[in-house]
């Protein structure tokens, strides 16, 4: 991973007013933080860090930030965090994780394929992508932007592992060797789909299983008394009150012809 | 049509959808995703509808996620009843969705595939949404 340059100044404002006025004025909120020093709020041109970003592959940029009025000129450090906007997609925050040249550091390493599976092609499977991301671990100058794996000899139900993908040199990949990356499954058939449009079909809205109803109707096998008592209570909740009124109209209409008869 | 199997109370109070979504607001199993952009209820027709919209314009290849699930009953009271007499009958189910919800997701789609299937699906939909890409860092540059 190459290093890029990027321009920093201290942050003297704080809070969330402080950060709005600076999103507003074009600056984006940041912080660095590593072993080596102690925590320093910072604030980044929005525009030229966007600028980086936008043309990285991922988000996983080494940069090396010169702090204005720092007394060391440049600070290695990894992108370790960037918070977004949840809907317009702007960015709002910065993490900045300060390390040494020969400090091993951990980061989430994007998986690419190359070429286009067998399975896929000819027998009409489906290219999954069961990991998106893998651990990487090593020296920050080692570390690659993206690994790209090359998938064009899968077929159905065949798998890449972790295992199984070549690390560029001073890297490790870290996790279970035996985890599958990439994936090629069977493609959906007719039967499986007419399945589920039959499922979806027989739901029925008011049909809804009840968990507590259920409990009390084994409870209650000698209701009218109980179920008195505990509307006197009035300890018990909005289905079990429905219930409640019910029995005594029940009692009503059963009492009624006999009064009748008399 | 997704619906719960059991449930604790066959009611519930309409309640509120203020703020944003905080969770399911990123694309976690598939590549593409669309985004809900305001809050609203989402019912399981909806859901259904989008689905098989989904299933048909990707002609059985890829994969589909659904991130949400109808878990609040909406009831209504029939017709011409007067005013009482207890709260209606449970009519269907609904999502309730705030923005920044990643509803449905699509993987093993090329892109042109993935994106008219996913704008096809959102018209089915009563809120605003938009279609999102996993490899796009800035979500605000997309359609």
């Amino acid at each position: 991973m190459k290093s890029v340059s990027l321009n920093a100044i201290p942050r003297a404002l704080g809070r969330r007013s402080g950060a709005k006025k600076l999103r507003a004025s074009g600056r984006v909120p940041a912080v660095i933080y590593g072993k080596q020093s102690q925590a320093q709020n910072l604030e980044v041109s929005a525009k030229e860090f966007g600028d980086l970003i936008h043309h990285s592959i991922s988000e996983n940029l080494l940069v090396d930030l010169s702090v204005k009025d720092d007394a060391r000129p440049k600070r290695l450090a990894l992108v370790q965090e960037i918070q977004h906007h949840p809907l317009s997609g702007h960015i709002l925050h910065v993490d900045f994780h300060e390390i040494a040249e020969n400090e091993k550091v951990t980061v989430m390493v994007p998986i690419e394929t190359a070429g286009e599976p067998e399975g896929v092609k000819t027998e009409g499977g489906v290219l999954e992508h069961v990991l998106f991301k893998v651990k990487a671990r090593g020296l920050a100058k080692d570390l690659p932007e993206s690994i790209t794996v090359d998938v064009s000899h899968l077929k159905i139900g065949q798998a890449i592992h972790l295992g199984e993908i070549p690390a560029p040199a001073g890297v490790e990949l870290v996790g279970d060797k035996g985890i599958p990356v990439i994936a090629v499954a069977a493609p959906r058939t007719e039967e499986e789909e007419a399945a589920e449009a039959a499922e979806a079909a027989a739901a029925v809205p008011g049909e809804v299983e009840m968990l507590k109803e259920k409990k009390e109707e084994g409870e209650e096998t000698p209701p009218a008394k109980g179920a008195e008592k505990a509307s006197a209570k009035g300890a018990e909740k909005a289905p079990v009150k429905g219930a409640e009124k019910a029995a005594p109209g029940a009692e009503k209409k059963t009492e009624k012809p006999g009064e009748k008869k008399k | 049509m997704l619906m719960p199997k059991r449930v604790k109370y066959r009611k519930q109070m309409r309640g509120r959808m203020k703020g944003k979504e905080s969770r399911g607001v990123e694309i976690s199993f598939g590549e593409y995703g669309l985004l809900a952009m305001e809050p609203g209820w989402v019912t399981a027709r909806q859901i259904e509808a989008a689905r098989r919209t989904l299933v048909h314009a990707m002609k059985r290849r890829g994969k589909v996620w659904i991130r949400i699930f109808p878990d609040k009953p909406y009831t209504q009271k029939p017709p011409e009843t007067r005013m009482g007499k207890g709260k209606g009958n449970v009519e269907y189910w609904v999502a309730v969705v705030k923005p920044g919800r990643v509803m449905f997701e699509v993987g093993g789609l090329d892109e042109a595939t993935a994106r008219e299937a996913l704008s096809l699906a959102r018209r089915k939909f009563a809120i605003k949404t938009k279609v999102i890409a996993r490899h796009d860092v800035t979500l605000g540059e997309q359609a």
